[in-house]
């Protein structure tokens, strides 16, 4: 009863578009007035004190910073060409370098959005150039833009992690082979429906090894940054948080290399640094304040003692949960869809059996499957706003080939959870 | 009421600066920490802690960057669904909510820095910071988002009697994803918009070469 009433105010009251972070934080006051005797909004200022100065946390706005500064170093559109000598001769042609760009930015940056926007806005220009089928195209790039989130750092991870006391190291050790294969996977998508419909394709791109020896070094940045970031945790010279500050520094220090550096620059960087991580953190206050009115009032236990009156079995457990993050992955803001489920799936799914960290790389995919499936999918508007022509439905429709690799990834790591587990176990 | 609007605006970006380069500097400071640790094993010690506060602080005054600029995350589904009157009515109890919830916020919060006044708290480490000092800034943040919000409100209420509708909806309406995704991808074509312009000076200069 108490779980019902709690998920139908937590409904209503986020439905009615009151921001997330009010609409959580206002659910908690309310549950707590039926359900407790207990005021617990007094812990509100020590809560907020203690999880906003939490060092661990602070590796949100240090992956944001990090991202923003690349964003404006330079280092995109070099890669890109590069990796166009590289990938094209494929059939699919630059398609491929779409995806491989997408991994290879995405292994550096810790957001989805940021790495669709930026391969985006470089790539844009050769739909015409080489005569593409548009939607295709359209759809290597929103599909691979998600990989961001999965090819560590990820921004996810680290509130997932943090939220559900689950080891961020692990969860990016773990993240490295899916992202790895999903990577392959999208371009084996590219590759079947150029091979079935070839003129799909597009022209053929001329290229040399001269060219590709040459541009070769123009890789270098985003390998260097990642060999970094990603070297300094895994040596353990690095907590998770303080290899993203190693990061930050290595990117200013690209920057500069690039002439790039300057104090507009640096304000800008600041200034969009701070306005994302207040969004985030303030859903996380009001997250983290719903959790405890949550186990107060026993409301996970509820849940459980529900799923063992059905006598559900593991696998129909995890079923129900990918069939709801799916339904409400279609309409629902992402980074909140996550925040606002998370404390209540995660414990379901972690006594049913299932690894919390196996359960992280789940939610990241269904995200990424969220953020490519209409009517809401932060990607597809990313990469139609920088089309700037045409429907919505072309970027839907391109995407659609890349949820079905999405879903065949999802039954994958279900199948052979090992995809996920060994790296963790081999080094973690 | 549009001058203090102005003036908020104005407090909030430099709040949201400031709070960027406390973290850019926690940044650098946190690899000096680390190279020294493996180089001649030492710390500076308290990288960590002052990176924390550099955070508590900086997403504080964040926040009232975020609602001036409407980036807080609302769930449009039904709202754009409905009547723009209807939608103007939410977007007031958004913001409604938004008060209620940090207000409640900021008033327990001024109970710890308080708390950490009278008892003159200083952090248990080697840098032993008194705790008075981020937890100042930091319920001074929190204050000034509250105080933001119901200027906004005000405002928009304004709007609403005078049937402004669009000039509500410009200050205070949920912006829609769409919109949100624009302006990521106008970001990245103005960090472009330089390369572009230099990688078009390079050729035109190795034409001329020959």
């Amino acid at each position: 009863m108490t779980a019902a009433v709690s998920l139908i105010t937590l409904l209503i009251i986020l439905g009615s578009s009151i921001a997330v972070a009010a609409g959580m934080g206002l659910t908690g006051v309310l549950l707590n007035q039926f359900y407790s005797s207990m005021p617990m909004t007094r812990i509100l200022g020590e809560l907020t004190w203690s999880t906003t100065s939490n060092f661990i946390l602070t590796a949100i706005p240090f992956y944001i910073m990090f991202g923003e500064i690349l964003l404006r170093s330079g280092i995109a559109e070099r890669m890109y060409s590069s990796l166009m000598q590289w990938l094209s001769w494929l059939p699919g042609g630059l398609m491929h370098s779409n995806v491989g760009a997408c991994a290879l930015f995405g292994s550096v940056s810790g957001s989805s959005v940021a790495t669709a926007a930026t391969i985006g806005v470089v790539a844009m220009g050769e739909i015409d150039k080489h005569k593409y089928n548009e939607p295709l195209f359209l759809g290597t790039l929103a599909a691979g833009g998600t990989l961001g989130i999965l090819i560590p750092p990820s921004i996810n991870m680290i509130i997932y992690g943090v939220m559900t006391d689950t080891s961020v190291p692990k969860l990016y050790l773990a993240g490295f082979l899916p992202g790895f294969i999903l990577t392959v996977l999208f371009s084996l998508t590219v590759l079947i429906a150029c091979i079935w419909k070839p003129h799909w394709g597009g022209n053929k791109i001329e290229t040399s090894w001269e060219e590709r020896i040459r541009t070769l070094p123009d890789l270098l940045p985003p390998l260097v940054l990642l060999a970094i970031v990603i070297g300094s945790i895994f040596y353990g010279v690095a907590t998770a948080t303080e290899a993203a500050a190693v990061g930050i520094v290595g990117a200013l220090a690209i920057t500069a290399w690039r002439g790039r550096l300057s104090l507009v620059m640096l304000r800008d960087v600041c200034e969009a640094t701070v306005r994302t991580t207040a969004m985030v953190v303030a859903i996380l206050i009001g997250a983290f304040f719903l959790n405890v009115i949550i186990q107060t009032i026993g409301l996970t236990q509820q849940l459980s003692r529900l799923i063992t009156m059905y006598q559900l079995s593991p696998v129909q457990v995890l079923m129900a949960v990918i069939a709801l993050y799916l339904v409400l992955g279609t309409f629902m803001e992402e980074l909140s869809m996550m925040i606002s489920t998370i404390p209540i799936t995660t414990p379901l799914m972690v006594q049913a059996g299932y690894d919390s960290v196996w359960y992280g790389i789940l939610i990241v995919l269904l995200i990424q499957t969220a953020m490519i499936s209409p009517p809401f999918g932060i990607n597809l508007f990313v990469i139609q706003g920088i089309r700037g022509r045409g429907k919505l439905t072309d970027v839907e429709k391109g995407s659609a080939p890349f949820v079905i690799a999405l879903l065949i990834m999802i039954a994958m790591i279900c199948i052979w959870p090992e995809i996920v587990m060994w790296a963790p176990r081999m080094f973690g | 009421m549009q001058r203090l609007q102005a003036m908020a605006a104005g407090i909030s970006r430099v709040g949201a600066i400031v709070g960027g380069a406390l973290l850019l500097i926690a940044s650098i400071v946190i690899c000096i920490d680390i190279t020294l640790r493996y180089t001649i094993s030492k710390t500076l010690g308290g990288a960590d802690e002052l990176s924390g506060y550099a955070l508590a602080i900086a997403s504080a005054w964040g926040l009232s960057a975020a609602v001036l600029t409407r980036s807080h995350i609302r769930i449009d589904t039904v709202y754009v669904r409905v009547r723009s009157r209807v939608r103007a009515a939410l977007d007031m109890l958004s913001l409604a909510a938004l008060i209620f919830f940090f207000s409640l916020v900021t008033y327990y919060a001024w109970g710890v820095f308080k708390q950490s006044w009278t008892s003159d708290s200083h952090s248990l480490s080697e840098i032993q910071m008194p705790l008075i000092l981020p937890q100042g800034l930091w319920v001074a943040g929190l204050a000034f988002f509250v105080v933001v919000c119901v200027l906004l409100l005000a405002r928009g209420l304004t709007a609403f009697l005078a049937g402004d509708l669009d000039g509500l909806f410009a200050l205070i309406g949920s912006k829609s994803a769409v919109a949100e995704a624009q302006e990521e991808v106008i970001n990245v074509e103005k960090a472009f918009a330089q390369e572009r312009e230099e990688k078009e000076r390079e050729e035109r200069e190795q034409e001329r070469k020959p």
